[in-house]
């Protein structure tokens, strides 16, 4: 019903191109989340689906239909913006029916709709109230309900958190899933929050600088990035990234990944011997921001490492090791370079004897 | 340490009490420069003429009468005068609205060709006196053969170009989410600016109204210029004319048509004046 | 079909500022323009109008007296308006900025004259200034010489001038009240902690805060006040003599009255230079205070 196609589409404000050439299919049904840095033209995507800020050129498609020339309110869509763009001079139930009297609907079954769209996100009692009264939370719902009376094909989500304090963030986040199971329409989420996007999506599609970086599920996206971009955004503390001693390739690994020895192991690929700069307790994990021991020029940044042994001190010498199939490999253009056989040789070897 | 020398408390109180004292004083009397006129104005024009030169005066007519009030309701018909007023106000008012919105709306949320320069233009004309194009618009009337008629002190002034300055600045700070949202809820234009932007640029269509109503009211030099003959003149052209009414100056017939005029602006601002002073403050600091 | 829509949509801001854009164009830039060409002709309604080149600003800068007592007088009045309306309207504000009631009274007592016509205001100060009017009546009482007022040629500019006052102050002290009050407090507080003083105070902190608003206020004025016509014209029709007459209402004589057309618009050509000379400082003044914020 809601399978969204980008084909050759370009967007300009004035001189400066945000997207240029892309192409992109968009899955009927799935939870999609678009994220990236800002300034990165996923909300030029989403605004683009809208068609409130209509692309410069290229074919959009929702449903298999062409939509360029058809105008916002006629596309099926519902979007709740970043500020919510709820009406303040109308009441919460005038918001829910702004819509649904312009389509025509008739007063019986608006009323029945409302109710219903009101009774999913608990604003029963508050229709009557104007949006000042309504606290933060409370007017994220009015949004929501407000596009679910619509009965999108397409619902898209503009960085509709993150208005909201820490806590209220984690729960709505749930809510947001639930809805999305009891709606199964096409969700476009849009974040620049890769937790929320972890959290919620079925796919990520993670941009940078107008272009797609990698389209993927979750744990593709976190166990299987395509480039540097990717893993060091999807991830935190991001990944350790430095280059190799060819000086033409990176090497990485996860924070996650390391583990920290006071007897220098023998099982591991990657070995370094470090010392502890900082430490930050997390509560279930520890952060330790390691310095490695080595004059080589590659390996002067510092490393982050989680971890769940919390005994090591700061100025402490230690060992970190790193198991083979956790390193990744990356060539100069930064891209994944997926055989590493001759690479692990070129690297681990001549290090392991130090 | 610096050494201060304590003040007598005892002294400074006494000083304190005494400008206070002073103070509301020269405020009464400011009070009583500022509504004295007014109230003579009311008291005399409930006097008979003879009482009106009367020396000394009297504060309060000794000698009560409605005569000025008859007399200008009955020799000068008043009442033709008021209603040319009244349908100035209104179709002035009402039309001014219909063309600020829209173009107030377009300048605000639209990006066009020429709108900078149209925007300047408007900017230009702002600032364009009405006593140096009377001339030419009495001229093109004349030669229109409109003198005869109301159409010569409406359709110059429905064009408010402070009014759509002020209308915009309230529309640009209406957030563009709002419009998007209205749109992608099927929206049109005309419910855009209805059910979204009108609502929430209330008090500054207040202020507008309320000044367009109080200048269209006033007015006195564009009615003065702009008729050939009373059938179409307002209010306050017929108050001038009092003057003349009998011979001599009858000050009682003038300050009851006075009364006349300033009624509504009197009542209007019993009610609304916190509204008024408020807006007014508002606006003249931006 | 779809183009169709497009052309419509791209057409719809025009649609919507046409009628703004007609009106502008015939009831300000074509008569504005009309009148600086007529400057140029010896025109009344009855001759047939013939083009005689700066003749007609030659006579009323150097033939017609009448004008430069008009332009004088406006000078006068412009200078004496202003100046008071700015210098009471400072002290009004300074006077009634504690918020109480007998303040916000007094406030709105000075206000009021601001929004009522001004013709109302002019025939009522008219009748207090009457040779038999109430202020000679009070001079009578103590006994000293009645004035003439609005009748005689020496006080007739000044009457017109303390009518304007009046009516204009509860404006300015009002606007003047609010910039006060915007000044943050904790400066006063500040400066009363280091022990300034009142005079100290307010010419150190208050006066530098407001000047950009006194400077924006004194441009206003200054083209206010060469617009005035209701309370000359009504209060002392330019007389005695000239003596009170200004700009606007002689260019109103000259057109409405005597139909000499031709020197009115020169008349009136004069005050759109002086005018267009106190626009461009005005914009000048608005660019700067945006760019103070």
């Amino acid at each position: 019903m809601g399978e969204i196609v980008f084909k050759n589409i370009c967007k300009s404000f004035g001189d400066t191109k945000v997207i240029e050439n892309l192409d992109l299919t968009i899955k009927d049904g799935e939870f999609t989340v678009l994220v990236g840095a800002s300034g990165c033209g996923k909300t030029t995507l989403l605004r683009m689906i809208a068609g409130i800020g209509p692309a410069t050129s290229g074919e959009l498609y929702i449903d298999g239909e062409e939509v360029t020339d058809i105008p916002p309110g006629k596309r099926g869509i519902a979007m709740v913006f970043q500020n919510y763009a709820i009406y303040p001079t109308m009441t919460v139930r005038g918001n829910i029916e702004f819509g649904l009297k312009n389509k025509k609907i008739p007063k019986s079954e608006r009323d029945r709709l409302i109710a219903d769209a009101a009774e999913v996100v608990g604003l029963t009692p508050y229709l009557n109230r104007m949006p000042s009264q309504l606290s933060g939370g409370q007017r994220q719902r009015v949004a929501l309900a407000r596009a679910m009376v619509k009965t999108p094909s397409v619902f898209l989500l503009d960085e509709p958190l993150s208005n909201l304090d820490a806590k209220l963030r984690v729960a709505m986040r749930t809510e947001l899933i639930e809805l999305h199971h009891r709606l199964k329409t096409t969700f476009v989420y849009v974040t620049h929050d890769q937790t929320e996007a972890m959290s919620m999506a079925d796919t990520i599609i993670l941009m940078d600088g107008g272009k797609i970086q990698q389209m993927a599920a979750p744990e593709v996206i976190y166990n299987d990035p395509n480039n540097i971009f990717t893993a060091q955004f999807i991830g935190t503390p991001p990944m350790n990234v430095h280059k190799m001693r060819d000086d033409v390739n990176y090497i990485g690994y996860r924070p996650e990944k390391i583990q920290i020895f006071r007897d220098k192991p023998t099982d591991c690929t990657y070995v370094r011997k470090v010392k502890v700069i900082t430490r930050e307790m997390l509560g279930s994990e520890t952060l330790y921001k390691l310095q490695i021991l080595s004059d080589a020029e590659n390996e002067k940044e510092p490393i982050m490492s989680k971890s769940l042994d919390m005994s090591f001190a700061v100025d402490e010498e230690v060992y970190i090791g790193v198991p083979k199939e956790d390193l990744y490999y990356f060539d100069a253009n930064k891209m994944r370079i997926r055989e590493t056989d001759m690479l692990e040789r070129l690297y681990c070897t001549t290090e392991g004897d130090k | 340490m610096t050494q201060y020398k304590k003040p007598n408390v005892k002294v400074l109180k006494a000083k304190k009490m005494a400008s206070s004292f002073i103070s509301t004083i020269l405020k009464l009397g400011v009070c009583i420069m500022f509504a004295f006129p007014f109230f003579w104005m009311i008291s005399t024009s409930f006097k008979t003429y003879a009482e009106s030169l009367q020396f000394p005066p009297t504060l309060w007519p000794e000698d009560f009468t409605l005569q000025a009030y008859i007399t200008v309701f009955e020799k000068l018909e008043l009442g033709s005068y008021l209603m040319n007023s009244i349908i100035l106000v209104v179709a002035n008012t009402a039309l001014m609205v219909v063309i600020m919105v829209p173009a107030a709306y377009v300048f605000a949320k639209y990006e066009f060709k020429g709108k900078d320069f149209m925007f300047s233009i408007l900017m230009v004309a702002f600032m364009v006196p009405t006593c140096l194009t009377f001339i030419s618009i009495f001229r093109m009337f004349a030669h229109a053969n409109m003198l005869n008629s109301l159409w010569p002190q409406i359709l110059p002034c429905i064009c408010n170009a402070y009014g759509i300055f002020l209308l915009r600045q309230n529309f640009m700070q209406i957030p563009e989410e709002l419009i998007e949202s209205a749109r992608l809820d099927e929206a049109n234009e005309w419910q855009i600016i209805t059910k979204i932007m009108l609502p929430m640029a209330k008090s500054t269509m207040a202020t507008i109204i309320f000044l367009s109503v109080t200048g269209t009211w006033n007015s006195y030099f564009w009615p003065l210029v702009m008729t050939i003959s009373d059938e179409y003149r307002p209010l306050t052209i017929a108050i001038e004319k009092l003057k003349g009414l009998e011979s001599g100056l009858v000050w009682p017939n003038v300050m009851a048509g006075n009364l006349v005029l300033l009624l509504p602006v009197i009542v209007v601002f019993l009610f609304a004046s916190k509204k008024i002073i408020a807006s007014m403050a508002y606006r003249g600091v931006k | 079909m779809k183009k169709k829509v497009n052309i419509l949509r791209k057409l719809f801001p025009y649609v919507m500022v046409i009628p703004t854009m007609i009106l502008l164009a015939v009831f300000v830039f074509y008569p504005l323009v009309n009148m600086v060409y007529l400057s140029f002709f010896d025109y009344n309604l009855i001759k047939e109008k013939t083009f005689c080149g700066l003749d007609n600003y030659y006579r009323i800068f150097f033939i017609q007296t009448d004008f430069r007592d008009a332009f004088l007088n406006t000078l006068i009045y412009m200078a004496g308006t202003t100046f008071f309306l700015l210098f009471l309207g400072l002290v009004f504000a300074l006077w009634l900025q504690r918020d109480s009631k007998f303040n916000a009274i007094a406030q709105r007592l000075m206000f009021f004259p601001n929004i009522c016509a001004g013709l109302a205001i002019s025939l009522i100060f008219q009748w207090l200034m009457d040779d038999e009017g109430l202020f000679n009546m009070v001079l009578g009482f103590f006994d000293i010489a009645p004035l003439r007022w609005l009748n005689d040629s020496t006080t007739s500019l000044l009457s017109v001038m303390i009518v304007a006052i009046w009516k204009g102050i509860g404006y300015y002290a009002l606007i003047l009240l609010s910039s006060v009050k915007s000044i943050p407090t904790e400066l006063i507080e500040a400066a009363d902690l280091d022990d300034a003083g009142k005079i100290r105070t307010f010419f150190k902190i208050t006066l530098p805060m407001l000047s950009p608003q006194l400077f924006f206020l004194l441009i206003t004025l200054t083209i206010n006040s060469f617009k005035v016509f209701d309370s000359v014209r009504l209060m002392t029709g330019g007389g005695p003599g000239n003596s009170s007459d200004v700009l606007v209402y002689w260019i109103y004589r000259y057109s409405m009255e005597y139909n000499k057309y031709g020197l009115a618009c020169a008349g009136g050509t004069v005050l759109l230079v002086i005018l267009l000379i106190l626009t461009v400082v005005y914009f000048r003044v608005i660019g700067k205070k945006v760019h103070y914020q």
